[in-house]
């Protein structure tokens, strides 16, 4: 379907991150020069997508394949389900989706795809028709998952973290450095550091007296996470 | 009066109204800001759906769908209600069910078919030109191209593919199976079809078209207690959980009800409101522990030895010094009690032999039909020997007399339970009964020395049979001598003092089981008390625990014998409450034919899991136990010294256990052979077995001839939950890394087996191609060659029912499949018509050949009542009746896809039926019909349409006489004409009551009452098994056809297992030297329970409750034992054998008993799994530590309730006797550097 595109970059990262296929491939010397000419990007982004583009153009597609069955459906960390990194398995990630994807039918869209509304290859098509600063909300809003997600595949030593990088500047602003680093101090995202991850499953000692009020720490812990308020969705925003 | 004066007519005043007397107030301001909140429960619909496979709760559920999303589920709470006086079912529900919709749509979702990279690749390259079947036997042919995708199963490498080419490669795969190797190379693994039938049948039905074969599961699980088919000839039939509230006395034998049966345990807590006494028996300090008025903390693997000595009070106090009429009355009714069995003279001394048969007695008593079926007891009322109604004998070949009323010959009886009397008896002889206790090893030991067989004096008759003068005993009199009983008759080994350390004693027990032998007795009195002021109203809840230990019948034959002798059984309020693993599928007769396409050929390929995986899997290459140690030093003369496979080969060769394969030679090939020859095919197939030109498969696992090629595992975690051996899994069957630091037999060199064919290497790398079918990506989807994506529980239509309730309810969909994901019924439907679309050319109509196993509840049951082997010439090899039967099998390969979607000609031919009853059903056909309409073309046109999953479900329900009264009526009437007494009175007016899919999408439904089980539904009583044994005298499907407590088989009494005793857990020898690390000096028994934070067996990778929990694999220790190997609460720990080795975890607990270590079942090896120091490799599962043994009495068939029946006998997989060694982690090596793409790393801890 041709609509008007009010950004070809982000549609051409919503395809750089879709699924590797031959058509794709043929078609990155387009998609690589959307990207190389978009001035809102640094130079340095710019040189930084390059391998991907290279990659994407010219590997074996089984070994592209591979690879992203791996780093994307495989990997929980690195889902592209943004919402698994928000909500997780929490009760909130099925209201997160209605409202994202009531957001893309107030915006004349219904979703025809299988993947899910919060698929981001789904949501960067939807922002690429969006008016600029409509859609740098909504990416701003979403800055500390590409943060993360740049971060773990920059270890990974993925030319995919590129394309989170080029993300956090279209977005605009810095990621909330708490939400970053609050996302990388999950369990199995660090692999590398054995100490961190061993005191994430800690629990907090049970202490008793000297003052029997002074209640369950456990319990205490427990309650200030609740208290925390939960993250808002991206979409809650886009949509106002 | 009005108020007209005080009320303004024109103007409302700005200040707030007030009411509730001035409680609450009236405001006007705007109220916007509420509807955030609104909208968060706003929802478009709610549907009704549970949760499949596995879970018995089978709780129904509301499912709330916003925007074609599911949001959120809560409990429903509209079951039909239970009738006065008794709570009602509602709530069910846990937090593990709670949790599932936000498991729907997490990260772990298969959101595409995916298929092994590699396997792809060459797949698109061979399909070029090539078509499919081609291409696959091409790609086959070439050992390199097979062993690229094969090393690396475990190892990443998927990609995504369609399911056009998934579904092709996997029908290729299976079309060039049969054609190249035979039907008998496909197999399915699935468990569990209770819960989400349909999807079961939808792998089952298309397995079964094409000849596949149909692996079981219960037997596999081990939570299948032959003890249950050896006493009552049925698999397992158990209380409904509000039965429960109806006892008197409860007792909680290693089943942790508040943990593991969660939204049952409220039956549980309110009995105690009532005033029900509880005890409960298991070795931790668990959560039902606490729910006790008393807890006895017997050592693990001990219980034998408790039910013993409980077993010893009860018959001392109830039986003996005084007799309960109750017990009494009950007991020469409704057990074999009263039976007469033969001494046999071994080495000159007496041992219990056969049950004296009709057969045996001049004259036969009269009996023409079956004498030798026919056991025999002494009536008092004719003062001679008769042939009481209702043994197996009167089943088969005549009708009217298969019931338990006092009769024989048409005339009334009294059977004589006792000969103890000196009128009765003309002797008093020694009688020896092996005692096992002294084999006890290791922390089982105890300071007591017995002999090993103990000689008891037993009150006899003399009679006179065609062998001449025999000695004749009652079952009672050598039970109670078995109990180690003093009954005034001098001799050794029996004693009237409980404090007498002698077998049997609760002073013997306390040693053994370390429960205060005062205890004991209390216990034992208080259970026996109030089933006799009751009549029977103590129950027995028994965890599978119990039925895990090598030698569970022991175990559970202990507890049954409680139970009998005290007259629970039957009765509502008592009975035997086993509720694992095989969640009743109440409509099982109407499901049939669906699963087992029974309505277009007849019979389907079943195999018993157990046998299969320990053949296939090379567990036998390393086995450690030898027959000589498990057999009795009482066993009659035999050829007994032989390997476990060896006794598995001869139970298949005589026809007791299934064959898959079956013969190494193509199944359609021997039939076109025989064809040709001229010949009939039993005959054909039997004349070649005799010459050798035919060989049976299981002779020779390891020949590339007779491996399994094809693998569907659906419904299930195989590798991940359920696969004991794991790591001989991944060694052999896929041929992949595995943790195996053992050496088979060869290495070792041990003794080899007889009759097993031994190959110096054994071979890595069976399966040809696996495929899972799942939800999420397990660890077995992990190690697969294709994922198929699945629809989730919330996602399709379908149906569960459960032995916990009474009701049938539904699955639905409440959304669309999410991703890519179809339903089984859809996949397997798409498989098949794949199937029919690529295999014209290649398989046409063909003639296959099943082998045939002699099955219970048919006339075939009475094959054997002497065991003899066609192959050492000890009989003449007649199918059917000394060896499998071997039946012709027409298949049509080119109308797979339409005899899938449409029930087929055979049930207007021969009916429908089960359990050895059948009835016409041609009204339920032309019905269905009518219902889902007639296919209009294709080959099956004109055929009832079986095209969507509630089709199925229509089906279901219209055959099955659970949920069409009409059907109910018609199969009491079969009944009736067995056992010549009226039953249609059970479901009487429930002609018209028809449940329909809709009908359970509206509201639960209670299931109609049905001879297919022997409970009953009604107002007046709960379902409980037994209850129509007791109350109708419908006769237990055994050969004496009571409950069958004395066991008679050649292979029982070898092993000696004729009775009840204690058998210690066996030493299966897996901590070497060479595997035992220098300073390792912590070994402790390994025990494997369900936990709280999994759903079920199915998996534990939910991140929520994860949480609750330690967040990944832990393995639970206790203080003393922690301390000894410095470990403290938390620490990563390795346990290890020669199976191989896991990481996990530590929780160190007082909860749990010294010298024992629990890992909880079916935790991930996906989730926070670090390396093993011992292996090199991730750690495994629970199962890598473990192996699988067979146990001979499992085998036993041919044989009445001792036949073979799928998921009804046969082996099965017990892990409980393992041993491991326990040690602190130095290293905790996570395995998460990759090494390049090129070879992608372990993907497991992802």
């Amino acid at each position: 379907m041709a609509v008007q595109l009010h950004d070809r970059t982000l549609k051409a990262l919503s395809l750089i991150l879709s699924y590797p296929t031959r058509e794709l491939q043929q078609a990155m010397p387009e998609i690589g020069g959307v990207l190389a000419s978009d001035t809102r990007l640094t130079a340095a982004a710019r040189r930084a997508l390059r391998p991907l583009v290279e990659e994407l153009s010219g590997r074996d597609i089984y070994d592209l394949e591979e690879q992203f069955v791996l780093l994307f459906d495989r990997s929980r960390t690195l889902s592209l389900n943004l919402f698994e990194h928000v909500h997780g398995e929490s009760r909130d990630r099925g209201g997160a989706m209605v409202s994202l994807v009531e957001t893309y039918r107030e915006g004349g869209f219904d979703p025809v795809t299988s993947e899910l509304p919060d698929h981001l290859p789904v949501l960067l098509e939807f922002l690429s028709t969006r008016p600029a600063p409509a859609a740098q909300d909504t990416l701003s809003d979403a800055a500390h998952i590409f943060e993360a997600l740049n971060a773990r595949l920059v270890r990974r030593e993925s030319p995919y973290a590129a394309v989170f990088a080029s993300l956090l500047q279209l977005a605009g602003v810095k990621a909330d450095s708490d939400a970053v680093a609050e996302m990388l101090a999950q369990p199995d995202d660090d692999p590398t550091d054995l100490e961190a991850l061993d005191e994430v499953w800690e629990d907090s000692e049970v202490l008793f007296g000297p003052d029997p009020n002074a209640g369950c720490p456990q319990v205490r812990d427990m309650l200030s996470r609740m208290d925390t308020p939960i993250t808002p969705a991206p979409a809650n925003h886009a949509a106002e | 009066m009005s108020h007209l004066l005080d009320r303004l007519n024109f103007l409302q005043s700005k200040d707030t109204e007030q009411f509730a007397n001035g409680h609450g107030q009236v405001t006007r301001e705007n109220r916007d800001w509420e509807d955030t909140y609104r909208n968060r429960w706003r929802h478009d619909k709610v549907v009704r759906s549970t949760h499949g496979v596995n879970c018995t709760g089978s709780c129904s559920w509301k499912i709330y769908v916003k925007s074609g999303i599911v949001t959120w589920e809560t409990q429903q709470t509209d079951y039909p209600r239970t009738r006065a006086d008794l709570p009602n079912h509602e709530p069910r529900g846990c937090a593990r069910g709670a949790s599932y919709s936000w498991y729907l749509y997490s990260a772990n979702r298969v959101k595409n078919p995916l298929v092994r990279g590699r396997l792809m690749k060459v797949w698109r390259k061979m399909r070029e030109t090539l078509d499919p079947i081609a291409a696959w036997a091409k790609l086959q042919a070439d050992p390199i191209l097979r062993a690229s995708y094969v090393e690396t199963r475990g190892k990443g490498g998927f990609v995504r593919a369609t399911w056009d080419e998934a579904t092709e490669i996997t029908a290729a795969a299976n079309a060039y199976t049969a054609k190249t190797y035979g039907p008998d190379r496909v197999f399915g693994f699935s468990p569990i079809p209770a819960m989400s039938m349909v999807s079961y049948a939808a792998g089952s039905r298309y397995l079964s078209l094409m000849g596949g074969v149909c692996m079981s599961f219960y037997d596999w699980y081990c939570d299948l207690p032959p003890a249950s088919p050896q006493t009552w000839g049925e698999q397992t039939d158990v209380p409904e959980s509000a039965d429960w509230y109806n006892s008197g006395y409860l007792l909680l034998w290693g089943s942790n009800v508040p943990q593991t049966r969660t939204p049952d345990a409220h039956f549980y807590t309110e009995a105690r409101y009532k005033g029900t006494k509880s005890a409960v028996i298991c070795p931790d300090y668990s959560e039902a522990a606490k729910f006790g008025d008393v807890w006895l903390n017997a050592k693990q693997g001990t219980d034998a030895a408790l039910a013993m000595a409980f077993g010893h009070v009860i018959l001392r106090e109830f039986h003996l010094d005084r007799q309960t009429p109750y017990f009494e009355d009950y007991t020469r009714k409704y057990s074999d009690f009263p039976m007469l069995v033969k001494l046999d003279e071994k080495d000159g001394k007496l041992v219990p032999g056969r049950f004296l048969r009709a057969d045996d007695l001049d004259g036969k008593l009269g009996e023409d039909n079956n004498p030798e079926w026919k056991t025999v007891a002494y009536d008092e009322t004719s003062q001679g020997l008769v042939a009481p109604n209702g043994s197996v004998g009167y089943r088969w070949g005549e009708d009217g007399e298969w019931n338990l009323e006092e009769k024989a010959k048409a005339a009334d009886t009294r059977l004589k339970m006792s000969l103890v009397l000196e009128e009765d008896h003309d002797d008093v002889v020694g009688v020896d009964f092996p005692y096992f206790g002294g084999e006890a090893y290791g922390q089982f030991k105890t300071d007591a020395t017995h002999p090993d067989i103990l000689t008891r004096n037993i009150p006899v008759k003399k009679i006179q049979t065609a062998e001449g003068e025999i000695a004749v005993a009652t079952v009672f009199d050598l039970f109670c001598a078995n109990y180690g009983l003093d009954r005034g008759l001098g001799g050794d080994w029996v004693t009237s003092d409980y404090a007498n350390d002698m077998p049997g004693t609760p002073a013997w027990a306390e040693k053994i089981t370390g429960v205060p032998a005062d205890k004991i007795a209390h216990v034992a009195r208080e259970f026996a008390d109030n089933a006799e002021k009751t009549n029977g109203k103590s129950m027995i809840i028994i965890g599978a625990a119990m039925n895990h230990w090598f030698h569970m019948d022991m175990n559970y034959r202990g507890v049954i014998n409680m139970l009998v002798m005290c007259g629970c059984v039957g009765q509502s309020g008592g009975g035997w409450a086993h509720y694992v693993g095989q969640e009743k599928l109440r409509p099982q007769t109407g499901w049939q034919p669906l699963a087992f396409a029974l309505d277009w050929n007849r019979p389907p390929r079943h195999m018993n899991s157990t046998s299969a995986w320990y053949a296939h899997t090379d567990q036998w290459r390393y086995e450690t136990l030898k027959a000589d140690e498990i057999l009795s030093p009482t066993a009659p003369e035999g050829d007994w010294d032989a390997s476990l496979i060896d006794y598995n080969i001869r139970a298949e060769r005589m026809g007791w256990l299934p064959s898959a394969p079956q013969l190494k030679t193509n199944p359609l090939e021997v039939a076109k052979a025989a064809k040709e020859a001229g010949k009939e095919i039993p005959a054909y197939v039997a004349e070649n077995l005799k010459s050798g030109a035919l060989e049976m498969s299981c002779e020779d696992p390891d020949n590339p001839a007779n491996w399994p090629r094809n693998l569907f595992v659906w419904r299930s975690n195989l590798l991940g939950s359920s696969g004991k051996g794991h790591e001989y899994f991944l060694k052999h069957l896929l041929g992949t890394d595995n943790g195996v630091m053992g050496k088979d037999l060869g290495e070792e060199g041990g003794q080899l087996p007889k009759e097993a064919k031994w190959h110096k290497d054994a071979p890595r790398g069976k399966l040809d191609l696996l495929v899972t079918i799942d939800f999420r990506m397990s660890t077995t989807c992990v190690y697969s060659d294709i994922v198929l994506p699945t629809a989730s529980w919330y996602e399709k239509d379908d149906m569960n029912t459960s032995d916990m309730h009474p009701f049938i309810h539904p699955l639905q969909a409440a959304v669309d499949p999410a991703y890519e994901s179809k339903s089984d019924w859809e996949i397997f439907k798409s498989i098949a018509k794949k199937f029919q679309e690529i295999t014209p050319g290649y398989l046409d109509k063909e003639v296959d050949i099943v082998a045939l196993p002699i099955l219970h509840d048919t006339p075939a049951e009475i094959a054997q009542d002497q065991v003899k082997d066609w192959k050492k010439g000890e009989c003449d090899l007649i199918p059917g009746k000394t060896a499998p039967a071997f039946v012709a099998v027409e298949r049509d390969y080119t109308a797979i896809y339409d005899r899938f979607t449409a029930l087929g000609p055979l049930l207007d031919k021969l009916g429908n039926g089960g359990k050895g009853i059948s009835w016409n059903t041609q009204e339920e056909i032309d019905n269905l019909s009518a219902l889902n309409g007639v296919q209009l073309d294709g080959s099956a046109a004109g055929r009832p349409k079986i095209v969507t999953a509630i089709d199925a479900c229509e089906v279901i329900l219209m055959l099955a006489p659970e949920t069409n009264g009409n059907v109910a009526v018609k199969a009491w009437e079969a009944l009736e004409k067995a056992t010549g007494r009226e039953h249609a009175h059970l479901a009487e007016g429930e002609h018209g009551n028809k449940i329909r899919f809709r009908d359970i999408a509206a509201q639960p439904r209670k299931i109609i009452s049905s001879p297919t089980w022997s409970g009953i539904e009604s107002e007046k009583v709960s379902y409980n098994a037994g209850y129509t044994n007791v109350h109708e005298l419908i006769p237990w499907r055994t050969l004496t056809g009571r409950q069958q407590l004395y066991q008679d088989h050649l292979w029982m009494r070898a092993f000696g297992e004729g009775f009840m005793s204690y058998r210690p857990p066996v030493d299966l020898k897996t901590i070497t030297k060479d595997v035992q690390d220098e300073g390792d000096n912590l070994v402790l028994n390994f025990i494997t329970p369900h936990q709280k934070w999994g759903i079920h067996s199915t998996y534990t990778d939910n991140l929520l409750m994860l949480t609750l929990n330690r967040g990944g694999p832990v393995v639970w220790i206790s203080e003393v034992d922690a301390k000894s190997a410095g470990i403290v609460d938390n620490d990563w720990i390795e346990v290890y054998n020669t199976n191989g080795a896991l990481t996990a975890r530590a929780v160190v607990s007082q909860r749990i008993k010294e010298g024992t270590t629990f890992m909880y079942h079916a935790q991930e090896k996906i989730v926070n799994t670090p390396g093993s120091e011992k292996t090199g490799n991730r750690g495994g599962i629970h199962n890598s530590v473990t192996r699988t043994v067979l146990k001979p009495t499992h085998m036993i068939g041919g044989y009445a309730q001792q036949s073979y029946g799928f998921n009804y006998y046969g082996t099965v997989g017990s892990n409980r006797d393992e041993f491991v060694v326990v040690r602190k982690m130095k290293n905790v090596d996570w395995l998460d550097h990759e090494k390049s793409w090129d070879a992608p790393a372990q993907e497991a801890a992802e």
